[in-house]
């Protein structure tokens, strides 16, 4: 299992009058199997939080730790763009990112998951031959395809349309139920979060964490279903107590 | 979800409607477009010929008579056309090829490192800033009528193009990317050659085609006046003799030349290199805009006419 530990984590950039608090303060724990939102206004340090996580940044201050069953935990990133190499085919895409891309499993693997988002035919396409929608479903097999004991998401929907995004987040949640992996998910719609999420965490400007909700309801949720739209309002409440709506 | 999948549009070209009959339609192909020029040009040039305006105007067939003598090696000059050509290439690929060599060196300190950036930056603005008719002369008389000042001027005049180009790449790599890479803990050697050199490769190709065509022009000029021998000098021989017929004719050897090493060289590279790039032609976009970058780097102050004219000569 996955155990994420986040102690006075602080990120600041730039100095002097450019300077920027991105993260204050953050301590969280976060283990298991749990899919966990974070919901906040732009620019309240969500990716920046990821990026730390995933290694990309490094913090001012504070520590964060990540480990599986003792050993460091290996981690895979959903982009808010797909950020595949446009030069590369979508298998050759997939294999650049695994541990040891040449071994024989290494392309099964990559083929299993590219079939999971439904692409198992495109494989030797170029990024730029596939949709948008389509490109991100490759960047979300890459993540799962090095099979991370983390998984880190950055809005990876937001650029979709509302039936791809749709269809993708089912295919999400069917995996991470699947799988068993711990995901952090950043978004900016609520309903989303609710209909995914066993925990959302609610950011505020300058990166204070504000509120940390546990949504304990059965999957699948319909938006369309009272209670998820109860849910929903509840957080939007939040939002509004917090006055985070209007940004 | 394959409800998604059906969803997406296929790509495919859009069907090209030809309402467009007769003359219109033919001249639209573009084959016959493309002929068109060549043959307006001929025509013009006859029409000009037959105003007889001036004794020495090269009339076409004896343009045409010059150099088909030259194809079977039968000419007047002391070099025939084909050692001429071959020495002027053997001249061009040896300062092409340092110029890109040392080019790409420099181009990726300076796109690294504010410092060396520093160092170089004014020494590639001053060999730009100066013209090519300098270089000649200049190295004509300090190495005399040999290999090294026509070779010399070669590099000279192409390798800022290469390092101008080489820099861009480097200040332009996808951070993204590497940020990516990095997330999933990607080893240095496999982003360097899946990564990197991939998305230097645009500027790459753009340095040799400016560094070619540049030190290409550098090199004739500096073959007439620091050399006894090449496509320069030859030119230079037959204006001496007073036959405009062979500089036309010799020059025309030069544009078959570069039309030939452009569609089957340059052209035959790009697409295998290009070929994940879903609209053809971008490298034209990528050598503007590093040429339109490279121009105000060089004149802040906007008097920008300098460089271009060294640019199109
Ligand atoms: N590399 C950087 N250099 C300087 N400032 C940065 C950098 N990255 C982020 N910031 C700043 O840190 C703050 C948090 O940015 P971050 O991208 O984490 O926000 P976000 O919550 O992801 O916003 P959004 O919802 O718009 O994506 C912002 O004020 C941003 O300007
Ligand atoms: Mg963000």
């Amino acid at each position: 299992m996955a155990h994420i530990k986040i102690a006075n984590l602080r990120k600041e950039f730039g100095v002097g009058d450019d300077k920027v608090v991105a993260l204050q303060n953050v301590n969280l724990d976060i283990e298991g199997h749990v899919f966990v939102s974070i919901v906040g206004p732009s620019g309240c340090g969500k990716s920046t939080l990821l990026n730390i996580l995933s290694g990309i940044e490094t913090p001012s201050s504070g520590t964060v730790d990540i480990t599986q069953d003792r050993h460091d935990a290996n981690p895979g990133y959903v982009f808010q763009a797909a950020r595949l190499l446009p030069w590369r085919s979508v298998m050759d895409n997939l294999l650049f990112v695994q541990p040891d891309p040449d071994a024989p499993e290494a392309r099964e693997r990559c083929q299993r998951y590219l079939d999971m988002v439904h692409l198992g035919d495109k494989g030797d396409k170029f990024p730029g031959e596939l949709s948008g929608g389509m490109q991100q479903r490759v960047g979300i097999a890459r993540a799962f395809a090095v099979e991370p004991d983390v998984l880190f998401m950055d809005e990876p929907f937001s650029h979709l349309d509302a039936i791809t995004a749709r269809s993708l987040r089912r295919e999400l949640h069917d995996m991470w139920q699947a799988t068993g992996k711990t995901i952090l998910f950043v978004t900016h719609d609520v309903g989303e979060a609710v209909e995914l999420s066993s925990r959302i965490l609610v950011f505020a400007k300058g990166g204070r964490l504000e509120d940390d909700i546990t949504v304990d309801m059965p999957f699948p949720r319909d938006a369309a279903d009272e209670n998820v739209a109860v849910a929903k309002a509840h957080v939007l409440k939040k939002f509004e107590d917090l006055d985070l709506v209007a940004t | 979800m394959t409800a998604v999948t059906e969803q997406v549009p296929k790509q495919q070209p859009p069907v090209k409607k030809d309402d467009d009959t007769g003359l219109v339609a033919f001249i639209k192909k573009p084959i016959v477009a493309r002929l068109l020029f060549p043959t307006l040009f001929i025509a013009l040039w006859l029409f000009v010929d037959g105003l007889e305006i001036s004794k020495v105007f090269p009339a076409p067939d004896r343009v045409a008579q010059f150099m088909w003598d030259e194809l079977r090696l039968e000419t007047l000059a002391r070099t025939n056309l084909y050692e001429t050509l071959g020495l002027s290439l053997v001249r061009l690929f040896s300062g092409f090829a340092v110029s890109m060599v040392v080019g790409t060196a420099i181009g990726l300190g300076m796109g690294l490192s504010k410092s060396v950036d520093a160092f170089f930056h004014d020494w590639v603005m001053a060999i730009l800033a100066m013209p090519a008719l300098v270089w000649a002369l200049f190295l004509g008389l300090v190495f005399g009528f040999g290999h090294t000042g026509p070779v010399l001027a070669t590099i000279l005049a192409g390798i800022p193009f290469v390092i101008i180009n080489v820099r861009e790449g480097v200040r332009n790599t996808p951070r993204d990317l590497f940020d990516m890479a990095s997330a999933f803990g990607v080893p240095q050697n496999r982003m360097t050659r899946h990564l990197l050199i991939p998305s230097l490769m645009p500027f790459m190709f753009a340095a040799a085609r400016y560094g070619f065509s540049v030190g290409w022009k550098g090199l004739v000029l500096a073959e007439v006046f620091a050399s006894d021998r090449g496509m320069g000098w030859m030119i230079k021989f037959w204006y001496d003799a007073h036959r405009s017929f062979a500089v036309v004719g010799y020059a025309f050897f030069f544009v078959v030349f570069a039309f030939f090493l452009e569609k089957f060289v340059f052209d035959k590279i790009y697409e295998r290199t290009f070929r994940w790039r879903p609209s053809a032609g971008a490298i034209e976009l990528v050598e503007e805009e590093v040429e339109e970058h490279f121009i105000d780097a060089l004149d802040p102050e906007g008097a920008s006419t300098l460089p271009k004219q060294i640019r199109e000569d």
